[in-house]
């Protein structure tokens, strides 16, 4: 029963967040949360139709160099005190098993599965949140302490997928079922599958999944055979040789990055280091369309950052010259040169 | 299995013709095929004598089935076939019918059969007894599924598991190659005892259940093998089982049950039953294999109930060496990261802290002991335990410091070992403007950063000598004004000396922190000492580092109007 008023009203109250989030004003986008849930609003649209979107544009606002990563961090944290401002209110007591949620090591975006942790609580599970970047270790002692029905990892960059699977298995040898989740296993999900895992697209389908003992327990084997090629163990291995030749190469073709600063050179090192690690990662999951998709995703980034796209277009050429004798790699590299467009020559 | 009257040598399964042992001269009979040379000349090959020695014994039929030849092997198997009557009446099932026949089971042996076209319409009958190296294959092939059962058993139960999951874990193994009804009793503590059942599901994973019964409430024969008996009368512990509501879908009559102990350090740490339908019953290899499998549960329960024991152990000891949260204190917001270096553990020798002071200010520190993991964490209690008490005493940090070190060293001199520290202490005074005063002390530890309101990261500075070492050390003190919105960092050297860079050889240093800090003048303390937790976790090449620990004071300005109560953490959380 969604009527023309609520409907204003609803947009009227994202607006605002977004404005409360943008100006930093924890109190203020605290006050809009909990003023929907006073007006009758169940906790979990407020989760779900107001605070993920709000943070989804918050990324976006980044990308387009709109925002500083500054801004995007203090968002990111009202947007966590907001969903414990939320999930307060909404306390329930828990019915069911303990499930535990946690990020994968090196993983920092830790709203999304925190928004599948309250999701879950409200609908009764007993559930410990083990925040961002959790090591293998830590969530192994935790689950030789406390018996966990399931547990749920999220992975948001695609760049994690050999750590992710480490995890998986880390979780597989307690015993203890696990769902995953986040943009990392890709939009359908196809590269959970490659690992052997069961995914969930959003919060609602991971608790219904969680739900479902027998969905949680059939999962399908790991496609991982192509491994046997050795491509993603050798890349990784020459992981900084690579990065030293690129920056070489770039050095030599646009002579700019000559008088870069340090903070300049920082994160030029650490884009090429970035797109080794997406290179190996596609490699792992034997999907090329990780890689161009990534490439797809840097361009526009680089570009609102005054970085010009033939710069990737040559990374991408050096790369691919020196790993000739990694039919995969190689492959992936061509194709995602050919979306970057005319390569070749130096910088004006 | 004995031989029979037939002259059957089951040895090697050969079937050896009656007098054709040795090579007779009998006349028109066989001729030896091999003459010695010059002798007389190699005669033609004499068939009846060389399929005498052949395994497969013959039978041939002419074109319409009726049987002209028996060899004697296939007398021996076959004696209901005789030369000039039909295969087809000879009654031997298979036999006539066209095609191969391996399974032919008749008169006890195992046969292999096939048929061969000869020339004319008449036809070859190739019958072979396969009885020992069938039977053989099927003990190879039975005792390689044991192997791989056991393997597989001890693939899941050999990593270490909640004892919870290791039971129902040994329950599920069970099902469906031991049982289809496996109950795993663990012995009862304080008078009760929890089990596991695991039942088979048609294509399906089994499905577990599990309970608890009042110790004097299990089947007596449960409670007898708990104590160390086997029991032995095998009906009573189907009724039993029966009664105990444990065998859905198996009638008692037409069940066989067993029961094994699992082994423990004194009495069973456990017992396993198991039951399927008689005509399944256990045999011999399947009680031995019943009891490796016992074995190699018990151990998985018993290293399981250990580990979970002492996760327990340095989970409270832990919780005791983790840093405290800071106090609320008026005007300021508190943000706090910590990373210990051996993250299986938790802890470290990094430590921060806040207590309150009677005249509304707080003291508050950040500190490094040398060192890491248990060691250090132990030191980083006993400092913290000497600022708690002492505060109350001095709360002017120069002074107090001072007062730490003399501590440090005189625990040093009694154990005749000890450790030094790294520390800044220092008190926070609101004041009504909404800025805040600092006042801090060094003791050897990296000199503070202030992010000013404009944006800009200023090093604050303080010195000082390392405390615990000598008596009456320099100590470094300094005053900072932080107006609302600005924010004071003190980080450990886990940060700057993170290893990083695209060989993992740079440190991250106080330039990158700084660069990295400049511009977030607008951030809440907390998201900001994430911040310096998540870039120096980035900058890391690889996975090690030393203890990570962040506190970051910000002048929030006026009192908060702030009047929703947050939980710093969400409910029933407690990592």
């Amino acid at each position: 029963m969604i009527d023309e008023t609520t409907r204003a009203g609803w947009a009227g109250a994202y607006a605002g967040y977004l404005d409360s989030l943008a100006a930093a004003d924890e109190y203020a986008a605290i006050d809009a949360a909990v003023g929907l849930l006073d007006g009758g609003v169940p906790a979990e649209r407020v989760l779900l139709d107001l605070v993920a979107p709000a943070q989804a544009e918050v990324g976006e606002r980044w990308a387009r160099n709109e925002w500083s990563v500054a801004q995007e961090h203090a968002a990111t944290h009202i947007s966590e005190r907001v969903v414990a401002a939320v999930a307060g209110r909404a306390a329930a007591r828990p019915t069911r098993g303990r499930v535990v949620v946690a990020c994968m090591d090196g993983e920092w975006h830790a709203l999304p599965p925190r928004l599948v942790a309250e999701v879950l609580r409200l609908r009764g599970w007993q559930v410990t949140f083990l925040g961002a970047s959790v090591p293998p270790a830590h969530l192994v002692s935790y689950l030789h302490r406390h018996d966990a029905y399931a547990v749920a990892l999220a992975c948001a960059l695609p760049m994690r997928l050999p750590q992710a699977h480490h995890m998986i298995e880390v979780c597989r040898r307690a015993d203890v079922p696990v769902v995953v989740g986040g943009r990392g296993f890709a939009a359908d999900g196809r590269w959970a599958r490659r690992l052997g895992v069961a995914w969930a697209p959003d919060a609602p389908s991971a608790a219904d999944l969680v739900a479902d003992e027998r969905a949680l327990s059939r999962v399908p084997a790991a496609q991982l055979d192509h491994l046997a090629d050795d491509e993603y163990a050798g890349l990784v291995k020459r992981r900084a040789e690579l990065i030293d030749g690129a920056l070489a190469d770039l050095r030599d073709r646009a002579p700019a990055t000559r008088a870069y600063t340090p903070a300049q050179l920082d994160a030029t090192v650490s884009d090429l280091g970035y797109i080794v690690d997406f290179l190996a990662a596609a490699l792992y999951v034997d999907d090329g369309s990780l890689f161009t998709e990534f490439v797809q995703w840097l361009l526009p980034v680089l570009t609102s950052r005054k970085v010009p796209a033939a710069v990737l277009g040559w990374t991408l050429e050096h790369y691919g010259r020196v790993l000739h004798d990694f039919p995969r790699a190689a492959r992936y590299l061509d194709r995602s040169r050919a979306l970057v467009g005319g390569t070749g020559g130096r910088a004006a | 299995m004995a031989a029979d009257a037939r002259g059957v040598d089951p040895g090697d399964g050969r079937v050896r013709a009656p007098g054709t042992g040795r090579v007779s001269g009998r006349p028109g009979g066989a001729r030896p095929l091999a003459q010695r040379a010059g002798d007389r000349p190699p005669a033609a090959a004499d068939w009846s004598e060389v399929v005498a020695h052949l395994r497969e014994g013959l039978v041939v039929c002419d074109a319409d089935e009726v049987v002209q030849h028996v060899s004697p092997v296939a007398q021996q198997l076959l004696p209901e076939v005789v030369p000039g009557r039909p295969l087809g009446a000879a009654g031997v099932p298979g036999l006539g019918a066209a095609g191969d026949l391996a399974g032919l089971v008749h008169r006890g042996r195992r046969l292999a059969v096939r048929r061969a076209p000869l020339a004319g319409g008449r036809c070859c009958w190739y019958v072979e007894d396969v009885t020992e190296s069938a039977g053989r294959a099927e003990a190879l092939v039975a005792e390689r599924a044991r192997a791989a059962f056991l393997a597989r058993a001890g693939e899941k139960l050999g990593n270490p598991l909640h004892p919870d999951r290791a039971a129902a874990a040994v329950a599920r193994l069970a099902v469906p190659t031991l049982a289809d009804v496996a109950v795993l009793v663990l012995a009862p503590r304080a008078g009760r005892a929890r089990w596991w059942r695991a039942v088979r599901a048609a294509d399906e994973a089994p499905v577990v259940d599990a309970g608890v019964l009042p110790g004097g409430d299990l089947p007596p024969a449960i409670g007898e093998a708990l104590a160390g008996a086997q029991p032995h009368a095998l009906d009573w512990l189907v009724q039993q089982a029966a009664e105990a509501g444990w065998l859905p879908g198996l009638a008692p009559e037409a069940t066989d049950v067993r029961v094994v102990p699992l082994p423990g350090v004194e009495a069973p740490a456990g017992v396993l039953l198991v039951a399927r339908p008689a005509d399944r019953w256990y045999d011999e290899a399947d009680v031995d294999l019943l009891r490796a499998f016992a074995a190699r549960a018990s151990a998985a329960l018993i290293a399981a109930a250990l580990y979970r024991d002492q996760a327990e152990v340095a989970d409270m000891l832990q919780a005791s060496l983790l840093p405290v949260e800071p106090v609320e204190t008026a005007g300021v917001e508190w943000g706090t990261a910590y990373r210990p270096a051996v993250t299986g553990l938790r802890i470290g020798g990094d430590f921060y802290g806040a207590h309150r002071l009677a005249d509304g200010g707080s003291l508050f520190f950040l500190g490094d002991v040398a060192g890491k993991g248990v060691d250090a964490a132990v030191f980083t209690g006993q400092l913290r335990q000497s600022l708690q008490a002492l505060h109350r005493v001095e709360s002017r940090p120069g002074p107090l410091l001072g007062l730490v070190n003399d501590a440090l060293l005189e625990t040093t001199q009694a154990h005749g070992q000890g450790r030094f520290a790294t520390l800044v202490l220092g008190v926070v005074r609101p004041h009504r403007d909404g800025g805040l005063t600092l006042t801090m002390a060094g003791g050897g530890h990296l000199p503070p950063l202030v992010l000013r309101a404009g944006g800009e990261v200023e090093t604050v500075p303080l010195r000082g000598m390392l405390i615990g070492v000598v008596p009456d050390p320099r100590i470094g003190e300094v005053t900072v004004r932080l107006a609302p919105g600005e924010t004071c960092v003190l980080y450990s050297d886990g940060v700057t000396e993170a290893r990083g860079g695209p060989r993992g050889e740079d440190q991250f240093g106080g330039r990158r922190l700084v660069d990295a800090l400049t511009g977030c003048h607008r951030m809440p303390a907390p998201a900001l000492a994430e911040r310096i937790e998540q870039v120096t976790c980035d900058w890391l090449t690889h996975d090690d580092h030393d203890d990570i620990a962040v506190l970051a004071l910000r002048a929030v300005g006026r009192t908060p109007r702030h009047l929703h109560a947050v939980p710093a953490r969400g409910p029933g959380e407690s990592a």
